[in-house]
């Protein structure tokens, strides 16, 4: 029995359908993140866990308790689930000072007093604003406001703390900054998490686990290696990085590579060249060939070794500091390559494109 | 750099300089400041100086001193009067807080049924005169012509009466259910478009809905609450229509009631009146300051840009209690006091009982057919008269408010600031004391006992409101735009006729038809500055209920009351539902 367990869970809003059917299990202490796309039920699966939502099917248990079962007719109200959640807006409240703020949780619970001043300044101490205590939450920046918000979910020491979307109203450099402190401090207290975002660095860096979500479903659940080196589906090998995919056919597979052919339209013959994966897959079946742009080699001139070559002319080179981001074209495909040694390119100009093999990807559909 | 070559052949050049200066832009806004300047310090000099000084015992000359304000305190009616104001002005204010949070949040933040569709009705008594109102009350709950108690005496049995309205209760009852809805705007926005997940943090962090709703959702509207309730306040407090209908006449004098008689009475005194408006404008504008300056800044910006569903309470079978509470608002502020007009209005005598046979249109031909030879004079006058002043009233309360706004929000430096002040000072007085502030400046020049001298009145006192439903449109649309036609070769007037004003389109016309329905229905200025000849509607019923009967007056009542409810729909057609809030 896992620490957070999600039945079959369904949510719809009037026809549209935004959490069809998903099964997830999360163990005690693990930091898992729902990513995907906005739209893609993931911050609707959080609400109907923290029970903001009524969910229209499944079940949800905690420590093995049913917090919410449409068959059982069981839904428990968020504050009977002690639970802990951050927000996107921080929704801190402005007309309380940061100590009322983050002592709420422990008020509410009718802890004494000398408990809630000590777990309190101990809990701003953690994320930082111990100087901050006195100050009207009207009074703080961004990042502080998110850490008023940290300090006031796990003050109380929830079973599980929820994070919506916590870091994408701070700017860039702050939100790099403020992932690895998140990151560190969860891993400090040992909380179980669950994190929302639709930022996939985020999701990669701070997670144990990354679910991928897209209209509803979940495409892939692994650990952040699994899900950028070995994607699932296009889906995710497009939303995880940049992939380029190439739609062909499997020729067959040996051992643990697959041949794929690809047609580059009329008139062209046709690719043929190796992948990873196609676990799974016959012969003859509709498959996509997924490669990185990072995983692509450019060459001017034809390389001596040609297994796997790709030829094409450059459309166009993006300058864009430590690399060079190259479009080229190969038959009705654009080709995105990352160098990173500067030649001249001119656009027309004829180049060679090869990859490893287990560098890239045979995704059946 | 550019800009540095540019400007200083043209520094150099004094006759560039006097050009620079009489741009179309600073002569129009220079006008207008001198216009708002003229017409808002004026009346109020002449009021400060008016009120010390001392009519003697001749009636003609006059000496300087304190004695008005001695009497304030020695004479006993005005300062029962005074007392009554307090009193009657806390009481609405208490009674319309407590009607319209409640209305607010049950239209705003619960499931209870119809929520939408009720809104624009709870509004309603926001647009209708309140002395209608106090007219209707008395015609149903006066002890002995009162529809409700003689319902009560027959139906039930009961000897007497069951309701009186004709005392200091029923004037806080009519004024609280009126001005509700002056509660209600100011709390249903914030109400509505505040941060769901501010209340969903309470709740995830451990308390339940009642907690969540008393430490969390209304403290943070409870500045709101708190602006809704000094407007209601100062409002009651300059109130005349309904204390001249239920108090004074049953001993329950307030300080407009006594202005009023020493403006036009018998014993009319103009120092003495002075020296009262003075007391009540320095009341009332106090209470303005502190609304701006102290609760105005505290207001929590709880507005999130994104577009959340707000979070509705579940009431469970309580929701049915809520749609009840709305519809018993509904029923006792708009459409009993609206029914009982019609029906008083249908008899040729109003004694408190229905008598079918005797039903006639005829008080409507005494009070509408203005081309009818044995109309009633001072009731039809009214009717043209109020639609000149409306209509002229607001054209030019608009065009000021938009040249006004123009300048405060789009020029920098003192005269805006200036203006923005300048603008805020009718709001803070009454239109009773405005009015005589009006009547001591010019009763010598000969727009006195003209219509003029009552377009000046409404135009000075109201102009404010139209000046932030223009406003709010403007802080809405972006600087950038005029400054775009600007460096594409427009000038000043061109940008505003073909940029700004298209823009400001929605703000000017939910402006202009607020003040043409609050011209309409105008009362207390009306009745300080008109004569015979120059009535408004709303001095026609002030005449028919004071010399003729109450069916003339529900007659005219009525109609002006249809007339102000075409306009309320013509305002949410043109305006939409947000309008109300600027």
């Amino acid at each position: 029995m896992s620490f957070v367990e999600l039945d079959s869970l369904t949510k719809r809003f009037g026809e549209e359908v935004a959490v069809s059917s998903i099964d997830l299990s999360i163990e005690q202490g693990e930091f898992v993140t729902l990513l995907g796309p906005s739209g893609c039920g993931k911050t609707t699966t959080l609400r109907c866990i923290a029970g903001l939502e009524r969910p229209d099917g499944g079940e949800i248990r905690i420590e093995g308790d049913v917090v919410t079962s449409v068959s059982k007719g069981v839904h428990l109200t968020p504050e009977q689930r002690n639970l802990g959640m951050v927000f996107q807006s921080y929704a801190v409240w402005p007309h309380m000072t940061v100590f009322d703020n983050v002592a709420y949780g422990l008020r509410v619970r009718r802890r004494g007093r000398a408990e809630i001043r000590e777990k309190t300044t101990k809990a701003l101490e953690l994320v930082g604003l111990g100087q901050l205590a006195e100050r009207f939450a009207t009074k703080l920046s961004g990042g502080q406001r998110q850490r008023v918000a940290l300090a006031r979910a796990i003050v109380y020491n929830p079973r599980v703390v929820l994070f919506d979307e916590p870091l994408s109203n701070l700017d860039a450099k702050l939100r790099e900054q403020m992932r690895v402190e998140l990151a560190r401090l969860q891993h400090d207290v040992g909380i179980t998490s669950v994190y929302v975002t639709h930022d996939q660095a985020e999701a990669l860096v701070m997670s144990d686990r990354v679910v991928v979500m897209n209209k509803g479903v979940i495409q892939q659940i692994g650990d952040p290696h699994t899900i950028y080196s070995r994607p699932a589906n296009a889906f995710v090998a497009n939303f995880i990085g940049v992939a380029n995919l190439l739609e062909g056919g499997l020729l067959g597979r040996s051992g643990e590579t697959a041949d794929i052919e690809i047609s580059l339209g009329p008139g062209r013959p046709p690719l043929r060249l190796k992948a990873a994966g196609g676990e799974g897959a016959r012969a003859g079946d509709r498959v996509i060939l997924s490669v990185r742009p990072e995983d692509l080699s450019l060459h001017v001139h034809l390389p001596q070794d040609a297994s796997n070559l790709i030829e094409g002319q450059v459309i166009d080179t993006v300058y864009l500091g430590n690399f060079l981001d190259c479009q080229v074209q190969v038959g009705q495909y654009e080709v995105g390559v990352q160098i990173d040694h500067f030649e001249q390119l001119a656009k027309g100009q004829k180049v060679y494109l090869t990859f490893r093999p287990d560098h890239a990807l045979c995704l059946t559909e | 750099m550019a800009t540095e070559i540019l400007t200083r052949p043209v520094e150099d050049a004094p006759t560039s300089r006097w050009h620079s200066i009489f741009t179309q832009e600073n002569i129009a806004t220079t006008l207008a400041s001198l216009l708002v300047g003229a017409a808002v310090i004026l009346p109020l000099f002449a009021i400060i100086l008016s009120s010390f000084q001392i009519l003697d015992s001749s009636g003609f000359g006059t000496e300087w001193g304190l004695d008005n304000y001695r009497s304030l305190l020695k004479d006993r009616v005005i300062y029962g009067a005074f007392v009554n104001t307090l009193l009657i002005s806390s009481g609405a204010t208490l009674l319309a807080t407590f009607l319209g949070v409640s209305l607010a949040w049950i239209n705003a933040r619960t499931n209870c049924p119809w929520r939408g569709k009720l809104e624009p009705f709870n509004l309603i008594p926001f647009f209708l005169s309140p002395f209608v109102g106090a007219i209707a009350w008395h015609n149903l709950a006066a002890p002995k012509v009162g529809l409700l108690n003689n319902l009560a005496r027959e139906i039930l049995g009961i000897k007497g009466h069951l309701l009186n309205v004709d005392n200091i209760y029923g004037v806080i009852w009519v004024t609280g259910i009126f001005f509700t809805p002056l509660v209600y705007l100011f709390v249903v926005g914030s109400l509505r478009r505040m941060d769901p997940s501010l209340e969903d943090s309470a709740r995830t962090t451990g308390a339940g809905l009642l907690r969540t709703t008393l430490t969390v959702t209304l403290p943070l509207v409870t500045p709101g609450i708190l602006s809704g309730a000094i407007i209601v306040f100062v409002t009651s407090a300059g109130e005349f229509g309904v204390p001249f209908k239920l108090g004074a006449p049953y001993g329950w004098e307030t300080l407009t009631t006594q202005i009023f008689t020493k403006a036009v009475g018998d014993d009319a005194n103009h120092y003495l009146g002075a020296a009262m408006s003075m007391t009540l404008g320095a009341i009332t504008a106090f209470f303005i300051w502190i609304q701006r300056r102290i609760i105005a800044p505290r207001e929590y910006t709880t507005v999130t840009g994104k577009g959340f569903r707000p979070n509705l309470i579940d009431l469970g079978p309580w929701k049915w209690a809520a749609l009840a509470y709305n519809l018993a608002y509904l029923f006792i502020a708009v459409l009993l006091p609206l029914v009982c007009l019609v029906i008083v209005s249908l008899h040729p005598v109003w004694e408190g009982r229905i008598i079918f046979t005797d039903l006639t249109f005829w008080n409507y031909k005494k009070t509408l057919f203005f081309w009818w030879p044995e109309r009633i004079v001072s009731a039809t006058n009214g009717i043209v008269n109020s639609f000149i002043l409306a209509f002229i009233g607001a054209s030019i309360a608009m065009i000021l408010a938009l040249v006004v706004s123009y300048m405060i929000h789009r020029t920098k430096g003192f005269g805006s600031r200036l203006l923005d002040f300048l603008c805020v000072i009718p709001i803070g007085f009454p239109g009773i004391v405005i009015a005589m502030g009006v009547l001591v400046t010019y009763i010598k020049t000969p727009i006195y006992a003209t219509l003029w001298i009552i377009l000046l009145g409404y135009i000075t006192r109201f102009f404010p409101y139209g000046q932030r439903n223009i406003s709010a449109v403007m802080l809405a649309v972006s600087e950038e735009l005029d400054q775009s036609s600007r460096m594409a070769g427009a000038s000043w007037l061109t940008t505003l006729k073909r940029v700004t004003i298209p823009l400001l389109k929605p703000g000017i016309f939910a402006g202009w038809i607020l003040l043409f329905v609050i011209f309409l229905r105008e009362l207390s200025i009306s009745i300080i500055l008109y004569s015979t000849g120059t009535e408004t509607l709303s001095v026609g019923v002030y005449y028919l209920t004071n010399f003729e009967n109450e069916p003339l007056t529900s007659a005219l009542s009525v109609a002006q009351s249809v007339v102000l409810l075409l306009c309320v729909y013509f305002f949410r057609r043109i305006a939409g539902r947000e309008a109300l809030t600027a």
